[in-house]
């Protein structure tokens, strides 16, 4: 049971859990002009035994940004999300009719029903929140995938019992090569395949003091309101901040900079407490927050 | 005086210094930083170097990766950034990432996958350019990792079809023009006067898309209709390369280039030297080379007029 929870990523307060306005007729057309209905949807693995460290943080990233929308949104824990998904990547969220996956298309989405964080920007911060966000996807997201399906260590005591666990054996084995081998791919094309352990940690590095350097004592990355960029960040650091993996040393970079622990405690705190009504969830957000603390 | 360093690269034509990105984002910074880079470009010779190219070599140390080459030149205290802030650094981290996510694998495609470029322009240029056997080969090297980079990164569901995935990646490219050129507004570098680390990177990605002519030209026509992006390139190239638009110094020009040259040589020298001072008297780990550029600019203006119109 120790390793089965061994990776297993801590979460914020969970998000609220709304139960289903019965007898509410769905428009069988949803369009872009229809408000955000109370019933709306998000898709994940399995929070305790299954989700890995990069999905379980997009998944935080969508959630986070969600209720910074102040848009309610339940969220539904599947062992074939993955299956589900129209882009074969988790989260989803399921509106109405309507099926989106990722966080660039969802924040379209929900623009397009008239919701937006970054509409008070101007041009140059818009950029410039894009160009952190690519960074974000580029360094963190893939030092994650790295982590997860490239260190052999984690490989075989975290990854592929988690990822394969909800299938019986041989398939366990055969979906978690697959998926492997579909990473390491990936990773040799970008150039990655050949970076060590140490280089990737120090590329996170890299990434976390840029993130400290541009957050600086503001609150949130383009000072007093949130953007999807700052949802992003957090769903990223505090997977990173929570999850327990083999070693700390993922962790410990994060940790070195203050600003973006006390930034991903704010949000935390701001976002996702005082919404729940789940005990053992509670319990998680506060071991969360305790190892945020220490 | 540091060891000498080679660069060996990939050459260039259509008025520009190289057409390989990569390359092009090292010249760029060698010359913006002042470092003394003898650069070797591959010219159908089997003396090809090991790794990627660009590689840079200074006595037994090998470098490849713009990125590593970089590092290494600053370690070198060839540094383009010593006047950013924290935050300007943090900025060009990012920026890069943009650069890489969302132009690269367009700027990939133009070159190594749209059939009629790559067997027109692409493949002829580089197969002239590497030694009779591998001449065969090397090129189509190129374009199949060129394409299984765009399609493990942009391809996958919802996205089947090759051509919804280049539909993806030539409208995040234009994204990606419009946002730089929107960070870049009308001043004429990114952080202001000095062109730093990002506009090497920058200049390395952009002026291929911009000068090399093409059958197909869906990146440079977009390219052209941002005035601002099109003068940095220009810029940059008159500036720091000494290559007109037609890709030949006047005659005129070059006498006074030479004067320029050996009066930067002399200056280089000078502040070479007080640099070593300063190092022996307070040990600073870096001393600003900015100081240098700025000098070889103020002496641009006194020693050649054709370069007066061009100072800011």
């Amino acid at each position: 049971m120790e390793v089965r929870m061994k990776g297993r990523p801590g979460e914020p307060g969970l998000a609220r859990q709304q139960l289903c306005v019965c007898g509410e007729q769905l428009s069988a057309q949803a369009s872009a002009a229809e408000p955000w209905p109370e019933n709306a949807e998000l898709y994940q693995q399995l929070k305790e035994e299954q989700i890995l460290l990069s999905d379980n943080a997009s998944s935080l990233a969508v959630q986070a940004f969600l209720q910074m929308c102040n848009l309610p949104i339940r969220v539904v824990c599947r062992a074939n999300a993955e299956y589900m998904s129209p882009s074969g990547k988790v989260p989803f969220i399921h509106v109405g009719n309507q099926v989106v996956s990722e966080l660039g298309p969802i924040v379209q989405f929900v623009k397009a029903k008239g919701h937006s964080l970054s509409d008070g920007l101007d041009e140059v911060q818009k950029a410039e929140m894009k160009a952190y966000m690519e960074l974000v996807n580029n360094m963190l997201l893939t030092a994650e995938l790295y982590l997860q399906w490239c260190d052999d260590v984690t490989v075989e005591e975290i990854t592929h019992p988690r990822y394969g666990s909800p299938y019986p054996w041989p398939l366990n084995r055969i979906l978690s090569y697959q998926k492997q081998w579909e990473v390491r791919r990936k990773m040799k094309a970008i150039g990655w395949a050949g970076k060590t352990l140490d280089q990737v940690l120090e590329d996170v590095d890299q990434c976390c003091q840029a993130l400290s350097q541009r957050l600086g004592t503001q609150p949130y990355f383009f000072n007093k309101h949130p953007t999807e960029l700052d949802a992003l960040v957090f769903g990223h650091l505090f997977t990173i901040l929570t999850t327990q993996l083999i070693t700390d040393a993922l962790s410990e970079k994060v940790k070195n900079y203050s600003n973006l622990t006390a930034f991903c405690r704010r949000i935390e705190q701001q976002y996702f407490e005082g919404q729940d009504k789940d005990g053992s969830a509670a319990v998680a957000a506060r071991s969360a927050k305790r190892s945020l603390l220490r | 005086m540091a060891a000498p360093m080679e660069l060996s690269c990939w050459g260039g034509d259509w008025g520009l210094p190289s057409l390989h990105p990569e390359s092009l984002t090292v010249m760029a910074y060698a010359k913006f930083s002042g470092a003394p880079l003898t650069v070797n470009t591959i010219n159908n010779s089997w003396r090809v170097p090991k790794g990627d190219v660009p590689v840079l070599i200074s006595e037994d140390i090998v470098i490849s990766q713009p990125a590593k080459i970089l590092n290494f030149l600053r370690k070198q205290k060839y540094n383009a950034d010593y006047e950013l802030s924290a935050k300007q650094g943090a900025d060009t981290l990012a920026y890069i990432a943009l650069l890489e996510e969302k132009l690269l694998p367009a700027l990939l495609h133009t070159f190594w996958v749209e059939a009629e470029n790559y067997s027109s322009v692409t493949k002829p240029w580089f197969a002239s350019r590497i030694a009779f056997p591998l001449s065969l080969y090397l090129p189509g090297k190129m374009s199949r990792e060129a394409l299984n980079r765009i399609l493990l990164t942009r391809g996958g569901p919802p996205l089947y079809s090759l051509a919804e995935v280049e539909a993806q990646i030539y409208r995040d490219a234009k994204e990606c023009l419009n946002l730089l050129s929107k960070r870049l507004g009308t001043s004429q570098f990114f952080f202001g006067d000095m062109p730093t680390t990002l506009d090497a990177f920058v200049f390395g990605f952009l002026a291929p898309i911009y000068k090399v002519c093409f059958p197909r030209v869906q990146l440079q026509e977009h390219l052209k209709q941002l005035p601002n992006l099109c003068r940095f390139c220009d810029d940059i190239l008159t500036f720091y390369f000494r290559l007109t638009v037609s890709g030949h110094s006047p005659a005129g020009q070059d006498t006074a280039d030479a004067n320029l040259r050996k009066l930067t040589q002399l200056v280089n020298k000078e502040s070479n030297l007080i640099e070593k001072m300063d190092d022996n008297l307070r040990k600073s780990p870096q001393h600003p080379p900015r100081k240098l550029t700025t000098l070889k600019l103020a002496a641009g203006g006194e020693a050649s007029s054709p370069l007066n119109r061009l100072s800011p």
